[in-house]
């Protein structure tokens, strides 16, 4: 399967997806102007990476920014992750953020509601 | 009700293989009656059964439906929610970012920019209204010295107090704010020049009383500021009039600072 490495810019985040380690990357601010295009190949590598191998799924998150559109989009790969783990598949989602900037970590917690697979919020100085 | 149908039945069937009713007219009838209702039977219960399958599957397919939209409504919800907050976070951050931008960081007081703003509004509004207004460009007299004897963080003190000084007891109208170095600018707009100059002296006044400390053992610091004023003349640009009040600023110093001129 094709891994993703897109680099950031001013409005979208730096994004990494690599199947050997089963990680999925992403930081930065996400306000881009088109998200489906942005996070189409995202969610599609999800989905093939969780159906082509029994690996656990890691997701490293450090976003700051995110618009309404992006923000549906990470639920519906986080809808993803907790499918798989109903599946019984090890998944973990860490969203680091600044503990410089107390309301993104406040922001970040307010994804984890619904979800039961290990998600952590995790502040750093 | 069964037991009568189950009598009936049993009846008929008795009667058609009784051998002696077989040559009888009603009997080849009654056989093909009886297989006519066997068909029917059977062909109700086969759309009981389908009719039943039908129900449930719709039943089923609105309980999901429900669901889903339950589901769609509560992450609608939350998308909301969320992206109301981060919208807040902005607001947060650009009414952040105004301040930053509008305030000089040593004094607080509005910086150059605002200044700039505001002489645009004032020029504008003398254009329209055929009115008049007056800047004052004031600066500390012998700063460097200052800064020499008694060090940065002196003349950094020196600036916040005279910056305090320059902005209290302003009409609201007015706006005085740092120019840059120790230069303050002062507008006043719907003011005269003789107005303008009663305002300047009692600024003055005040800057003669004000005491500095200076550091344990020493005397305060006494200052006195100069100031040119400009009254804008109809038809002159912004920048014009800011050359006026820098000349008339070097005409006080020239007569010996400590004074307004013209």
């Amino acid at each position: 399967m094709k891994d993703l490495h897109l680099p950031g810019s001013q409005a979208t985040p730096t994004i990494s997806a690599d199947s050997a380690t089963g990680v999925l990357a992403m930081h930065g601010d996400s306000y881009p102007e088109n998200a489906f295009e942005l996070y189409g190949p995202v969610i599609e590598w999800v989905e093939t990476y969780l159906a082509q191998s029994d690996k656990p799924l890691y997701m490293e998150l450090e976003l700051l920014y995110l618009n309404t559109s992006s923000i549906k989009a990470i639920m519906d790969v986080f809808d993803l992750v907790q499918a798989a783990h109903e599946n019984g598949r090890r998944v973990a989602v860490n969203w680091y953020y600044d503990l410089a900037n107390k309301r993104v970590g406040e922001l970040a917690e307010e994804f984890t509601e619904d979800y039961t697979f290990a998600f952590q919020v995790i502040g750093r100085p | 009700m069964r037991s009568r149908h189950q009598e009936l039945e049993e009846r008929v069937q008795a009667l058609l293989a009784d051998p002696a009713n077989q040559a009888h007219p009603l009997g080849a009838a009654l056989q093909e009656l009886w297989e006519h209702m066997g068909e029917h039977v059977q062909r109700l219960e086969r759309i009981t059964t389908l009719s039943d399958s039908y129900q449930w599957m719709a039943r089923e397919r609105e309980k999901s439906l429900c669901d889903r939209l339950e589901g769609q409504l509560r992450r609608i919800s939350r998308i909301v929610r969320i992206s109301d907050q981060y919208q807040g976070v902005l607001r947060e951050m650009n009414t952040r970012l105004q301040e930053i931008s509008s305030r000089d960081p040593l004094t607080e007081a509005p910086n150059r920019r605002v200044l700039m703003d505001r002489l645009q509004l004032a020029h504008t509004q003398a254009c329209n209204r055929a009115s008049t207004f007056v800047i004052a460009m004031l600066d500390v007299d012998h700063f460097k010295q200052i800064n020499d004897c008694y060090g940065h963080d002196a003349g950094d003190r020196v600036l916040v107090l005279l910056s305090e000084l320059l902005c209290s007891e302003l009409r609201d109208r007015d706006i005085c704010g740092r120019w840059g170095g120790e230069e303050f600018l002062l507008i006043l707009p719907e003011t005269t020049l003789a107005d303008a100059r009663a305002v300047l002296a009692r600024k003055l006044q005040a800057v003669r009383t004000l005491h500095v400390e200076a550091g344990p053992g020493e005397p305060p610091i006494r200052l006195t500021m100069s100031a040119g004023l400009a009254q804008y003349i109809p038809g002159e640009a912004v920048s014009a009039m800011l050359n006026r009040a820098d000349m008339a600023l070097y005409q006080a110093k020239k007569k010996g600072r400590d004074q307004i001129a013209p």
